[in-house]
């Protein structure tokens, strides 16, 4: 099923090699003048998707669960930054998303928040228990396939209705801005951006290394195993409810995360962040670069952001949904397995026109299709059936 | 005393005389009065020429005895300063209206107040008159006075039912004993029971500031038992007043008249909440009643339904435009221009009934279109279909951008939808009305459809179990395509009624997609009735937690945190489509 045996020969050191070119040479680059500063700041935004993109993959691609509330995952960790930032900036009175609604003093829950250890623990419980409680209700009831997606997808809508309330206290749809100094150096220094796009790469490295582990570790077995027949794993004795918390809680935590490095980076969090597109939107990453697959969702966030950043803007920007809605429905139907399936494609490409002369009665509507048909269907009872 | 009698007797001959001209303008038969009579042109000329306030009132107040729209019009020009007074010789005053363009010297063609004829100087040319060098009629606070009781007694006589019922419930306000008699007289000549009803009130409430302790403990009983609400307020106030004097009588009738208006105001509340929450709910049920065929049914979960629900709207904005003056697009830089019929009022407002069945048409030929092109590929891959048809609503959405541009569209709704309709002070506004008949509409032809037709029976079949239908020579391909257009032939039809109601945009659809899935999920997949039934009832409990808390975005998050648990105890919705089947 999984693919890793056969590229896993070449995918380790280049592998290092990425990791090192991101981690070390990007940085370095940069303070020699090579990389613009412009290009290093969006590299650190494209790597904060790249671990948002991670977390759908476990999920989605190793689990079969696919999550539309990532986004709000993602976002929750940037308020809980946000939070944080807010609350060092300093000087008389309060910000204005507070004097706004009448306060003249902080509330007492952003009190503890000037605390950097404290807002850290903050990004990774508040998710870790919003996950652990959704997840708790949705699997003990065995909600899946479709409807936890939808059932995702009206979290996320209802948490965003709630952040866009001023009487949250959150700062209603401005959110949070200005943002001066993290862990006493100014944001608005290169180094210190440099330090933030460093400290993205290196979660991203070490993100990628412990999800290499856990999909390879017995662990990683069971939930390939849930995503393919969950009823089976059921029968033969395993809590599949119990793994699947465990791991919606795990990426709601990496997304969290990516969000609280992705806030200082680019100096704003506000509610639009979690509107239902968003998640979708990650969710075209995974698909594009190939789920079921570490480096594939990475891959996918990366080059749909790029390909973002040159055509949102000018004459293009009109095009830009066309395009990435055209190419989702391309993806969709003609390369299931994304960027990282293509070589496999490729090749079965070539043994489907050699085998054609033998059998031309394939009725799918691709032979790559029914080659795969057993990953495709995953996660999901026939409809005819249902 | 015996001069107030006098007085009132007086007052009472003079109103029984406006009694008997009032059946008279009731009964249509102002001509023969008018013969009898000076004009209102006439009366007022008269009043504008008379040399003291008192003699202007005198004259004024004439016009109490035929209380016509005509002389409440002519008060008004005079109020605002439209009438000139121009001398003549000796005392001689012509009160004229000032008409057409000025002239070089600032002149005014001129007519007269009395017949409307041209003013004609001794040489028996017009003359013409400069606003500026003339004066226009004043009034005075006892003249306005005068004016404002006979615009009040016109209106009281107004033969529009709903005017006049607006007047008498006006002229409650302030509970001025003297308007009493006018309205006991009204009373006793009025027919229509919507008027007398309001005539009741209003006697009611002014009898409750009346000298009499009796009448108004009468009073306060009274309205108790009509439950007015008008009257809270000032039964509110005697109830302290009767307090403070330890007035026992007026305190019971007063405490027992409140608790009964208060039970009325609960009862309305709780209609209106239930009223709302069924439209609301239909709302949900036509937006949701397409998606339970596409997603329901056949399984694919179309995101692009909101987008569907769009294509209908801005097809009710194009047969809109259709039947007006025509329509000019230019998307991507080309120019289209549709031409018009160029109609107006009633034809015009035939419009909506084309739209329904192109919306229903276009909407449907789109999910035609989508099924042949991507979806037939996807039914065994419920997510991936998510997926697609996410894509496939980006661009749908950026097409109806480029051809109508991003900005909401205008598409008129008739007058009478912004009326509304009072039964028992409850209030059904015929919008609302219009959602739920809509609804119902949409429902039977659904219901019809996929039970009382061969091709109902088809999508049955095929959506129970598309192989077993297959072996039975059932084309499933085209039945699919059939149910797939269905589903969004009815998005469509729920888009031309949200034009109705909403704003028409590109992203209108992204609205009312989360609530249309969960409208189905909630329903239960794959049973209409399921969805029916969540509709309504998410709408009335929506509504009923905006009515307590107040605030409708923490109702709207309530009510998704009440779904999520709720599918804790039912799993797969209210109604479950059980099967032995596992996956």
């Amino acid at each position: 099923m999984s693919n890793q045996p056969i590229t896993s020969r070449v995918q380790l050191p280049s592998l290092i090699l990425s990791a090192v070119f991101l981690v070390i040479l990007m940085p370095l680059l940069n303070s020699f003048g090579l990389i613009s500063d412009f290009t290093l700041g969006n590299w650190g935004k494209y790597l904060c998707y790249g671990i948002l993109a991670i977390s759908i993959d476990l999920l989605w691609g190793y689990t079969g669960l696919l999550c539309l509330g990532q986004a709000l995952f993602f976002t929750l960790g940037g308020y809980m930054m946000g939070m944080h930032l807010m609350r060092v900036i300093g000087g008389a009175g309060v910000p204005t998303f507070l004097s706004m609604v009448g306060r003249t003093e902080w509330p007492s829950f952003f009190g503890p928040f000037s605390s950097f250890p404290f807002a850290i623990a903050m990004v990774i419980l508040v998710p870790g228990l919003i996950a652990a409680i959704f997840g708790y209700l949705a699997f003990r009831s065995r909600i899946k396939g479709v409807y936890f997606s939808i059932l995702t997808q009206a979290l996320t809508y209802g948490a965003a209705l709630l952040f866009f309330r001023n009487e949250l206290l959150m700062g209603g749809n401005n959110g949070f801005t200005d943002f001066r100094t993290l862990l006493g150096f100014s944001l608005r220094e290169m180094s210190t951006k440099r330090g933030l796009y460093i400290a993205t790469a290196v979660l991203l490295v070490a993100v990628v290394a412990a999800c290499k582990w856990l999909t390879n570790s017995r662990f990683g077995l069971i939930q390939r195993a849930i995503r393919d027949s969950e009823n089976r794993v059921l029968f033969s004795g395993y809590a599949t409810a119990n793994f699947k918390l465990f791991i919606f809680v795990i990426s709601a935590i990496i997304a969290s995360l990516a969000g609280a490095l992705f806030v200082p980076q680019v100096g704003i969090i506000n509610p639009s962040e979690m509107e239902t597109g968003k998640s979708l939107e990650a969710v075209v990453w995974v698909a594009l670069g190939g789920r079921g697959t570490i480096v594939g969702p990475i891959a996918g966030a990366i080059s749909v952001n790029v390909l973002k950043s040159w055509a949102s803007s000018g004459a293009t920007a009109d095009f830009w949904p066309l395009m990435l809605g055209g190419a989702f429905v391309l993806v969709v139907l003609f390369m299931p397995k994304g960027i990282m399936g293509i070589p496999e494609q490729l090749q079965g490409l070539l043994k489907g026109i050699g085998r054609k002369k033998e059998n031309t009665k394939d009725l799918s509507p691709s032979p790559i299709l029914s080659d795969e048909s057993d990953l495709l269907s995953s996660g999901s009872t026939p409809t005819g059936e249902s | 005393m015996a001069t107030s009698m006098h007085k009132l007797s007086a007052r009472n001959s003079k109103n029984r005389l406006w009694l008997v001209l009032l059946i008279g303008c009731m009964l249509a038969s102002l001509d023969t009065v008018k013969a009898q009579e000076r004009t209102v042109r006439e009366t007022v000329a008269a009043a504008a020429a008379a040399s003291t306030p008192g003699e202007q009132r005198e004259i004024i107040l004439t016009l109490k005895a035929k209380p016509s729209p005509e002389a409440v019009k002519w008060l008004e020009k005079w109020k605002e300063g439209g009438i000139f007074l121009q001398k003549g010789e000796g005392d001689l005053v012509t009160p004229v209206l000032l008409t057409g363009d000025a002239d070089r010297d600032g002149g005014y063609a001129t007519l007269r107040v009395s017949d409307n004829s041209p003013l004609l100087g001794s040489d028996g040319k017009a003359i013409r008159i400069n606003p500026k060098e003339v004066e226009f009629a004043d009034t005075d606070s006892g003249l306005r006075r005068a004016m404002k009781e006979v615009s009040d007694l016109a209106a009281l006589a107004n033969p529009d039912t709903v005017k006049r019922i607006r007047a008498i419930q006006d002229s409650a306000i302030g509970q001025k004993q003297e308007k009493l008699p006018s309205l006991l007289l009204l009373k006793s000549i009025e027919k229509d029971p919507g008027a007398l009803h309001a005539l009741d009130e209003a006697i009611a409430i002014i009898q409750l500031r009346s000298p009499v302790v009796a009448e108004r403990i009468g009073a306060c009983t009274k309205l108790g038992e009509m439950s007015s609400i008008p009257a809270s307020d000032t039964i509110k106030t005697i109830l302290t007043e009767a307090v403070a004097a330890k007035d026992t009588a007026t305190i019971i009738a007063a405490k027992k008249a409140l608790i009964a208006i208060d039970a009325h105001i609960s009862r309305i509340n709780a209609v209106g909440t239930a009223f709302r929450g069924l439209s609301l709910g239909s709302v949900l049920l036509v937006v949701a009643i397409g998606l339970a065929i596409t997603f329901g049914l056949m399984g694919i979960i179309n995101m692009a339904h909101g987008e569907l629900i769009a294509v209908g709207a801005y097809t009710t904005y194009v047969i809109q435009n259709i039947f007006a003056t025509g329509l000019k697009l230019s998307p991507l830089g080309f120019s289209i221009s549709i031409p018009g019929m160029g109609l107006s009022g009633s034809g015009l407002a035939m419009y909506f009934a084309v739209a329904i069945p192109a919306s229903f048409i276009i909407a449907a030929l789109v999910g035609v279109l989508l099924e042949r092109s991507v979806i037939q590929f996807l039914y065994k891959r419920p997510l991936e279909s998510l997926l697609a048809t996410w894509g496939i609503s980006l661009v749908l959405q950026q097409i109806l951008k480029f051809i109508f541009g991003s900005n909401n569209v205008q598409v008129t709704s008739p007058a009478w939808l912004s009326g509304n309709w009072t039964v028992n002070d409850i209030v059904f506004g015929w919008n609302r009305v219009f959602v739920i008949s809509f609804a119902v509409l949409i429902i039977v032809i659904t219901w019809l459809v996929l039970n009382k037709t061969s091709l109902g029976l088809l999508i049955r079949a095929v959506m129970q179990n598309r192989n077993m239908a297959a072996c039975m020579g059932i084309r499933t391909e085209r039945v699919n395509t059939m149910t797939f257009a269905f589903g969004c032939g009815l998005a469509g039809l729920a888009g031309a009624f949200l034009s109705q109601i909403g704003n028409v945009g590109p992203q209108m659809g992204q609205l009312y997609i989360v609530d249309s899935f969960m409208t189905v999920v909630v329903g239960g997949v794959g049973n209409i009735m399921g969805t029916v039934i969540s509709a309504l009832g998410i709408g009335v409990a929506d509504q009923t937690l905006q009515q307590y808390l107040g605030n409708p975005v923490i109702g709207k998050i309530l009510v998704l945190g009440a779904i999520i648990l709720f599918l804790q105890w039912r799993p797969a919705g209210l109604f479950v489509t059980r099967s032995r089947s596992l996956d």
